[in-house]
């Protein structure tokens, strides 16, 4: 089916579904298991009138550290469709691993006195008793002193705080629904088990990055169906570390094309001079790269006195430090580019090429990110909110597939690194899923 | 290809005119590709050139020359007017300011000459005049009606009206509207003018289009929270508007947390000198601008649709320096409108809130009394498809 530029940017504008061909219903999930039913409803909350109870368990908590956006957004609220907005639960526990010389942990607990400290995981899902006591669970394992190994990942101890919580879930006898903030793991192994433990004993499970919620400029969505070419995020960071930022851009999107997800096949990782040569060789469209850019509102002037121009390939020569590609292919052919431009731009674009249309469908990911910008990480307001509803409604408003299969990419870009920009084959992330129907990204 | 003029104050680094006109010169992000204009920039006039100027700089680079006049510019040296659009950009600039605090940058004078032109060498082309009008209302006056007995496309304003929104809000056109509140930040004449413009963008879509303001009053410090407590604007609408900001000072700046800023009551601690702006239409409409320097840095808007209970709200969002893409969503508008010879939207709104700013000014130099404006019966129809960035 052919769309003029028109109409098909309109589709996308409205998210609609009805001009997409070949579009499948949501709700199959990979590898073979069956979605989750909740459990926390079913067994009801041990809230005096029906309010949650929730227990957030984080490395650290400091300024500006994702478990501080968290903790804040549940106790002080956030701005929400245009209004103040007060989670209808209550964060009640919290255990710090990690209590550092800027922690506002302990500054938060004593002006909340509803919210407590405690010293472990499992009783912090307690709340010092025998069995667990709280309605959901927040995983926020970013930040902190945690070891880095000889490939450059940070062991930060998901997969262990992981492991504590679905202790506590096994020894009650009773689980609740669980949000893990970015990659499962750094290792993909746990990751693996994390996800196959949700599955057996079936509670709702979210995870990733604030990226595929955030706002989008323009507010557009992939119509679900649409058969894509190929697809690239621009962004910039650090390896194990933004990459999954950029790889969850570039998921979120293409989950939606004809087919819905089927895995990735293989992944290889250019950096440094081998960048440069994949960028002239055509390992990714530079047609993509170019649009990405264009939707970018950090790009670095390319010549002093001009506040806005676009840079030619020797000027990102010169701008770039350390560029680094994750260039891979997905098991129905779709091949996926992220690029790491440290220097050129600080935000996360997206772009693809879509079948039938001549110019590609682009977008910014935004991220009002501070301080220089911003006072708030206000990204994470669509983040908490989804996780709120998760506690609410028992199901997970997105995948969790999405986050098994970017948390492996992201191993694998690594892995690809280490063994010199090899390409490496991932047979184990044949990942199969089908995204939500409706879009979940912030737009009201 | 179409020849421009562009008559300016200063050009340097990051003033309105370099990141405005470079855009002509190197192209500019649009609609997810590098938009190249398929226009020139033949001739340039500077007011003013501080340290820093750039107008030699970019004229031997990108083929043009800079004329002493603007006459001179306009036609490019010769006898008659040798382009095909003027860009006029009276921003920056060491000019004197007036006892109401407005800087008097010579945007009148300057098109003045060009209508001059225009009139001497008996033919007209399109103007797009950047920010107010003019400081004075009776001269913003004069350029509008110039343009329209010399029948000469006109365009003028601010990037607020035109830039993203985040959400992607636009009223309804023909709504009820029973009241609307703007909050932002940075002091009077030029960030008020801003504030005020892209407040004028979304209520002009109104049932019965715009037919004018009545009466402005200005009113600064306590008085404006005592207005608040009075109801004379509404908490509900700040409270929404605020919810839309991404930049809350004080505690949000100490340890990052969110901030409902109105509930909290930490807004007279944050904010020393609050101004509030009451600008009451003719048709009853009544609009609210908050000026809250130390309380937030982004320019957030809240309505209120008549016979619904719910307010909406969005942030006009302006993007960091040094890229400032906001202005290049107005520079595809001044081009749109060199190009077909027809302004994407209408020059009254900019002439209306030019007028309604030097009266709250006026206000606010008269003891802050409530000033009547028929002046101001300025009438016009909001453009039926939306102008703002969202593509």
């Amino acid at each position: 089916m052919k769309m003029t530029r028109r109409e098909w940017l309109a589709a996308a504008a409205a998210g609609s579904l009805a001009l997409m061909p070949g579009r499948r219903l949501a709700g199959g999930f990979g590898l073979g298991a069956p979605p989750p039913t909740p459990s926390s409803t079913e067994e009801g909350s041990n809230s005096p009138g029906g309010r949650l109870k929730i227990a957030l368990v984080t490395g650290i908590m400091f300024k500006y550290a994702h478990s501080q956006h968290f903790v804040d957004r549940f106790m002080e609220g956030y701005g929400w469709n245009g209004a103040w907005h007060k989670p209808p639960m209550d964060l009640v526990s919290l255990y710090v691993d990690q209590v550092g010389p800027d922690d506002i942990s302990r500054e938060r607990a004593a002006r909340f006195p509803s919210l407590k400290i405690y010293p472990t995981i499992a009783e912090a899902l307690t709340l010092g008793g025998s069995k667990l006591a709280v309605d959901g669970v927040i995983l926020i394992g970013e930040h902190g002193n945690y070891p880095r190994n000889e490939k450059g990942q940070t062991e930060y101890p998901r997969y262990q705080f992981f492991q504590q919580i679905v202790g506590v879930y096994r020894s009650s006898g009773r689980s609740v629904p669980l949000f893990s903030d970015k990659h499962l793991s750094w290792n993909w192994d746990w990751a693996k088990v994390m996800y196959d433990t949700s599955r057996s004993m079936a509670f709702p499970f979210m995870a990733g990055s604030s990226l595929p919620v955030t706002w989008r400029i323009p507010s557009v969505e992939m119509p679900l169906g649409t058969r894509l070419r190929e697809a690239m995020c621009v962004g910039y960071g650090g390896v194990d570390s933004y990459d999954f930022h950029g790889l969850e851009t570039i998921q979120c999107m293409v989950e939606r094309r004809q087919g819905g997800e089927s895995g990735v096949k293989w992944l290889q990782a250019y950096r440094g001079e081998s960048f440069w040569q994949a960028y002239q060789d055509g390992v990714w469209s530079r047609d993509l790269c170019e649009a990405a850019l264009c939707r970018s509102h950090t790009l670095t002037p390319a010549r002093e006195g001009f506040n806005d121009i676009f840079p030619t390939l020797d000027d990102m020569r010169r701008i770039v430090k350390d560029p680094v590609a994750y260039n891979y292919e997905h098991t129905d052919g779709l091949k996926c580019t992220l690029l790491l431009m440290n220097g050129l731009a600080q935000d996360f674009n997206f772009a693809a090429r879509v079948e039938d249309r001549k110019e590609p469908f682009s977008t910014q990911m935004y991220l009002p990110m501070p301080p220089d910008r911003t006072t708030l990480a206000n990204f994470f307001s669509p983040l908490v909110n989804n996780v709120e509803k998760m506690f609410l409604t028992g199901k997970p408003s997105y995948p969790i597939e999405r986050t098994l299969l970017t948390t492996g990419l992201t191993a694998a870009g690594v892995e690809s690194l280490y063994r010199n920009q090899a390409r490496y084959e991932t047979p184990h992330l044949s990942i199969r899923y089908q995204p939500t129907r409706e879009s979940t990204y912030w737009r009201t | 290809m179409k020849q421009i003029a562009v008559i300016t104050t200063v050009y340097r680094y990051l003033s309105h005119a370099q990141h405005m006109a470079d855009r002509f010169l190197v192209g500019y992000p649009h609609n997810g590709e590098w938009h190249r204009p398929d226009m020139k920039v033949v001739s340039l006039y500077v007011d003013q050139k501080p340290p820093g100027d750039q107008s030699a700089q970019r004229a031997q680079e990108f083929g043009f020359r800079v004329y002493p006049t603007i006459a001179e510019a306009l036609r490019c040296g010769g006898d008659r007017l040798a382009v095909d659009a003027v860009l006029i950009i009276g921003e920056h600039g060491d000019y004197p300011r007036n006892e109401k605090g407005q800087i008097l940058y010579p945007r009148y004078e300057f098109f003045q000459q060009c209508v001059e032109v225009f009139e001497k060498d008996g033919r007209v082309v399109p103007v797009y005049n950047d920010k107010h009008l003019s400081y004075s209302f009776e001269k913003a006056k004069w350029m509008v009606e110039a343009s329209k007995r010399l029948k000469f496309p006109m365009l003028a304003g601010s990037s607020l009206p035109v830039t993203w929104r985040l959400p992607d809000l636009e009223l309804p056109l023909d709504c009820e509207i029973e009241s609307a509140l703007m909050v932002g930040e940075g002091g009077s004449d030029p960030m008020d003018f801003h504030a005020l413009e892209a407040m004028q963008c979304m209520v002009e879509r109104r049932k019965g289009g715009e037919t004018g303001v009545k009466a402005v009053q200005m009113i600064e410090g306590d008085a404006v929270w005592k207005a608040g407590e009075e109801g004379r604007w509404s908490k509900d609408m700040l409270s929404s508007a605020l919810s839309r900001s991404d930049t809350p000072q004080g505690l949000s700046l100490v340890d990052g947390r969110t901030q409902d800023l109105v509930g909290s009551g930490q807004l007279p601690k944050l904010v020393k000198n609050p101004a509030a702006y009451f600008i009451d239409y003719t048709d009853g409409l009544q609009c609210t601008l908050l000026m809250l320097d130390g309380a937030l840095k982004d320019f957030n808007f809240a309505a209120r649709r008549r016979g619904t209970k719910d307010i909406v709200s969005t942030q006009f969002f302006l993007s960091p320096v040094p890229n400032v893409t906001y202005s290049a969503c107005l520079v595809n508008k001044i081009e749109e409108m060199f190009e077909t010879g027809h302004a994407p939207y209408p020059v009254e709104r900019t002439l209306l809130v030019s007028g309604v700013l030097e009266a709250c000014l006026t206000s606010r130099l008269q003891d802050h009394r409530r000033l009547e404006t028929p002046q101001l019966s300025v009438h016009y129809h909001a453009p039926r498809a939306s102008q703002y960035c969202r593509t």
